[in-house]
């Protein structure tokens, strides 16, 4: 027998009493002397640490060396030319459209990729690539397996463990998976990528020179690292239903190749980008590719192309269903078992977002299995389980890795308890009013309105008369908008559109439509005085309705001259991060997604976001902004977040495009900041944006509505653009566009106007004083301290990684309403660290600087004290009932009491 | 793995070959497996108990011990009628692991063969055959 290879943590292993095994011509930790199951929970519950030095590395680089990966390996390495994602699946298929591995490849440095292969198949892969690479010129393949150590260090505390030993923790990855980064760790230079195999939201692999490989280990394991063996490793994979090759790749139970899209991660680790060309199993693959499409949408004509794929299997019977065990459904054999065991795993509370690991493990039996494709989720099986038949049930996954900082083990058959009302969180909460149980027996037909109403009043009064509301979404309206948004309009239609045959003029399609035409002709002229611009439309209802009415838009608008063919999309747009702060509306995930063209390199929505400053990711960094800008050149530039603490730099971009003759179209989202346009805050038409969109109710005076604006004039050849917003609002957006809170809207309008001048400087002093005073409290507030953290009504705090939802929750416990909010440093809303807070709502109920000073120090006392300061906030709420900034005065009066007595 | 002097290997119970133990308590005969067995499996996850009112021969496969990786069968130490099974270890099959000579046991024989326990090792006798294998 071949001598077993060693890794450079040989010797750690043998002291820290690991059971060595034989694996993949290696000898290598299976466990530890704490056991499989501690591992597998320390790295679900903590941080795990294995050794993964025993993998197969080979660099690849040289000038051949991109089409030459991307003719061997099944992804598109193209995509990983993006900063920040370096890391991708990959399959290294055969002709056949097999695999003969798989594998991840990185990309830490230009011109250099990074492929990990299996150990039991480096040879083989070596072997593989290097026949490929003889047709390549200029490629370069070095196995570089012994020169460097590879440590996977996987679960939620591994990210308190890398910065903690980080000399620079701004040269960590983004926190976004497959992200990749090189840093120093512990001293010494390791490349970082945000990858790992054991399904934990967060894990990081390092690389690191075997020379420095000790050190790191010991660093990491000093550092509370609990190292893991492979039993735990496959555990893990298994749990989160991870191929390994031998048992889901390569030759199944029958001695046939498995088609790679008989497991579906092939989805994402095949790539057939035009820009890839062929490459190896191409055209099988292509095949196969259909027949997947197909039985997803429970199509199975094309069989006989995949006739089996893997699924995730609970056993709910009793027994565990290993490797091999045959699978039966009604009687009839169905495929077999490729990998399974029992896992254990740690109940999480029924408290959503907040929810905790709860009591002991438990353990569950699940496997992985090859079966007929036309099997589907909940479908029953028996597996032959050593001569017994048990029972057992096709899912949909084991685990769910997408609330972070844990994963989440999804457990067959668990549900989680309906609460009594489909909404009852408010009325149980600060009014003291207890949830009432439901009645047993079914009330009388008349008791149901009389507890609605009874409860709105109660959630009336909670958040009207005793609550400090602090979401920077928010507005009250004034009693006389709240009033003319209910009065007849409310119950009405009045659709319209300009006609060319009648010189533009508006034609509605009902009667009685006077009063209605008129109020939106006042409401557009209203809106063109406050934002200083040419046109303005009223009619869509939500800010995000206006950003999706302004991406249609433009489709409409770049498209114009060719109505025959399939109109493109967006060519490029570049926008904030939602991470930094950017709002859905904008994104690729919200509002912009079908508007927005795919970049055929990245394979991804062709959007790329402002580059922000290390010390202050909520401002943009500029020069590195143009740069991207002069290299991606995008269409449409969208400024604009809902996380939002300084004014955008529009001038400055908007004399770089000049410059540069960048021909782009900037839209300036001004959801959260349109009730502070002026000269306290920011112009952006008097910047260079070419149009507005905004949300009518967040530091503007409600209803809630979204508004577009645009500068455009009629002489010029973009004024097509805002005539493709006029037909993309009605007939595109809206039919009906909801006339009572549009007539609410045009008083609203009124009262910006008049009283806008002292509401914006209140505002902004408010929040300004507000941040300070939180910051002399201890808190760690946002932004740049050379403008007291803010600029707008905003102020954001870092209560700690993940610790926003239950500090959101600890503040709404004592009637302060705020919002947990991910910053930039967080992987995802569930492990956010931000508090989001606006000051505007309650400035228009009348407080002041002192108030908000008084605030700080009750929200001192909460968060850190953990004191109950419920009567003290609704003592700083209780003087704060009337708003203010509106017509309320007596003169008021009476055509108060005329609308109060129509409805 | 346990090194040999850290294993466990009481007295009062007699051994197999297969790493059984069994114990005389008043007329029924507890079983289950050694602290050897216990530690080459690992973290024991599942337990496949006897059947109670069943009969096994000596030697006859009664039950069954998994780890994540791996399965062994459990061998009847004496022959007898199965009289109760610890079902506790249904759910916290790690009690094998954590006390496979009390909390641990398996099952409890009627003690039709109490004389048959003759046939078993002494613990000296397993430790001496243990030596044997770890060597």
């Amino acid at each position: 027998m071949e001598k077993l290879q060693r890794t450079v943590l040989y010797d750690r292993h043998k002291a820290l009493g690991a059971r060595m095994v034989e694996f993949g011509g290696w000898e290598m930790p299976i466990e530890y002397p704490g056991g499989v199951v501690a591992e597998h929970l320390g790295v679900r519950c903590g941080a795990g640490i294995f050794d993964v030095s025993h993998m197969g590395r080979f660099v690849i680089r040289g000038e051949g060396a991109l089409p030459f990966v991307q003719h061997v390996l099944s992804n598109n390495a193209l995509a990983l030319d993006l900063a920040p994602v370096g890391a991708q699946y990959t399959l290294i298929p055969d002709q056949t459209g097999g695999a003969i591995d798989d594998a991840f490849l990185y990309r830490f440095v230009d011109g250099e990729y990074l492929l990990v292969v299996n150990a039991a198949n480096r040879q083989k892969d070596w072997d593989h690539l290097q026949l490929h690479a003889a047709a390549f010129e200029g490629v370069e393949l070095v196995d570089i397996t012994y020169d460097i150590a590879m440590f996977a260090l996987q679960g939620p505390k591994s990210r308190a463990i890398i910065e903690a030993i980080a000399k620079d923790p701004a040269d960590l990855p983004e926190p976004c998976r497959n992200a990749v980064g090189i840093a120093f760790l512990a001293g010494v230079r390791v490349m970082i990528s945000r990858t790992g195999y054991t399904g934990e939201p967060l894990g990081v692999e390092l690389f690191v020179g075997r020379e420095h490989a000790l050190k790191l280990w010991d660093c990491l394991i000093e550092k509370g690292a609990v190292p893991s063996g492979l039993a735990a490793r496959d555990t893990l994979r298994l749990e989160s239903s991870l191929p390994l090759y031998g048992h889901e790749f390569g030759i199944d139970g029958h001695g046939r190749q498995i088609p790679c899209f008989a497991f579906p991660i092939a989805k994402w680790a095949v790539s057939f980008s035009p820009l890839k060309g062929d490459f190896v199993g191409r055209a099988p693959l292509q095949k196969q590719f259909a027949a997947y499409s197909g039985i997803i949408y429970r199509d199975y004509s094309l069989l006989s192309d995949l006739p089996r794929m893997f699924r995730c299997v609970a056993v709910t019977g009793r027994g565990i269903a290993r490797a091999g065990a045959k699978v039966f459904k009604e009687g009839k054999s169905v495929g077999y078992v490729s990998s399974g065991t029992m896992v254990p795993y740690r109940e999480f509370e029924d408290k959503g977002l907040l929810s905790r690991q709860i009591g002991e493990h438990r353990l569950r039996s699940l496997c992985l299995a090859y079966l007929d494709s036309d099997l589907n989720e909940d479908d029953v099986l028996t597996i032959d389980i050593r001569g017994k038949l048990v029972e057992a049930v096709v899912v949909k996954y084991h685990l769910r890795s997408d609330a972070p900082p844990y994963a989440h083990p999804i457990v067959y058959g668990r549900e989680i308890p309906k609460l009594p009302f489909a909404c009852p969180r408010s009325f149980c909460k600060g009014g003291g009013k207890p949830i009432e149980p439901p009645a047993a027996e079914v009330p009388e037909p008349c008791a149901a309105p009389a507890r609605l109403v009874r409860k709105a009043v109660d959630n009336f009064r909670w958040r009207q008369y005793e609550c400090i509301n602090l979401i920077p979404s928010e507005m009250t309206a004034s009693p006389m908008v709240r009033l003319l948004s209910i009065t007849d309009p409310a119950f009405r239609y009045a659709e319209h559109k300009g006609a060319k045959a009648f010189y533009d003029e508006e034609i509605f399609y009902y009667q009685g439509t006077d009063f209605i035409a008129e109020v939106e002709w006042m409401l557009e002229e209203e809106f063109r005085k406050y934002l200083g611009c040419q046109e303005a439309e009223t009619r869509v209802i939500s800010g995000q309705m206006a950003n999706m009415t302004v991406f249609s838009a433009m489709v409409d608008y770049i498209n114009r001259a060719d109505r025959h063919s399939e109109p493109r999309r967006i060519a490029s747009v570049m926008n904030n991060h939602i991470g930094k702060g950017g709002h859905l509306s904008a994104q690729p995930m919200g509002a912009l997604r079908d508007f927005v063209a795919r970049d055929p390199k990245t394979e991804r929505p062709a959007v790329v976001n402002f580059p922000v400053l290390a010390e202050n990711p909520y401002a943009i960094d500029l020069p590195a902004a143009f740069e991207l800008i002069d290299s991606c050149r995008p269409e449409m530039i969208i400024f604009g977040k809902s996380m939002m603490l300084h004014p955008e730099p529009v001038e400055q971009v908007r004399k770089h495009l000049v410059e540069a003759r960048i021909d782009s179209v900037i839209i300036y989202d001004a959801a959260h900041v349109l009730g502070l346009i002026g000269p306290y805050f920011q112009d952006p038409f008097a910047d260079g944006a070419d149009l507005i969109t905004g949300s009518t109710h967040k530091t503007f005076f409600g209803t809630q509505r979204g508004v577009i604006a645009g500068r455009y004039e009629k002489h010029e050849e973009k004024y097509e653009l805002w005539e493709a917003v006029r037909r993309r609002t009605f007939p595109g957006a809206v039919s009906n566009h909801h006339l009572g809170t549009l007539l609410g809207l045009l008083m609203a309008a009124y009262e910006m106007n008049f009283f806008k001048d002292r509401y914006q400087q209140s505002v902004i002093a408010n929040a300004k004083a507000f941040a300070r005073a939180l910051k002399d409290c201890g808190f760690d507030v946002a932004g740049s301290p050379d403008v007291d953290f803010t600029q707008t009504h905003q102020v954001v705090l870092n209560v700690g990684y993940a610790r926003g939802p239950e500090v959101a929750e600890r503040l709404e416990a004592n009637n302060i309403i705020c919002n947990y909010q991910a910053t930039p440093a967080d992987e995802g809303f569930s492990a956010a660290s931000g508090i989001r807070m606006g000051v505007a709502e309650m400035t228009r109920f009348g407080m002041g600087k002192v108030d908000f000073q008084s605030l700080a120090a009750l929200m001192k006392d909460i968060v850190f004290d953990g004191v109950n300061a419920l009567d003290k906030v609704k003592a700083l709420r209780e003087p704060f009932r009337e708003l203010r900034y509106c017509f309320a005065d007596d003169e008021y009066a009476p055509i108060l009491e005329s609308l109060r007595g129509l409805v | 793995m346990k090194e040999l002097s850290e294993l466990k290997a009481p007295g009062d119970v007699r051994y197999t070959k297969e790493h059984e133990w069994a114990r005389v308590e008043g007329d029924i005969i507890r079983i289950g497996v050694t602290d050897y067995a216990q530690d080459s499996l690992g973290d024991i996850v599942f337990v496949e108990l006897p059947q109670v009112g069943r009969k096994y021969a000596e030697g006859e496969e009664c039950g069954a011990l998994e780890s994540v990786k791996a399965v062994a069968e459990v061998y009847m130490p004496i022959g007898g009628e199965i009289a109760s099974v610890n079902s506790v270890l249904e759910g916290a099959p790690g009690l094998v692991n954590s006390a496979p000579y009390s909390d641990g046991w398996i099952a409890e024989v009627k003690a039709s063969g109490i004389a048959d326990m003759e046939g078993l090792m002494t613990c000296d006798e397993y430790i001496a055959m243990l030596k044997g294998h770890k060597q």
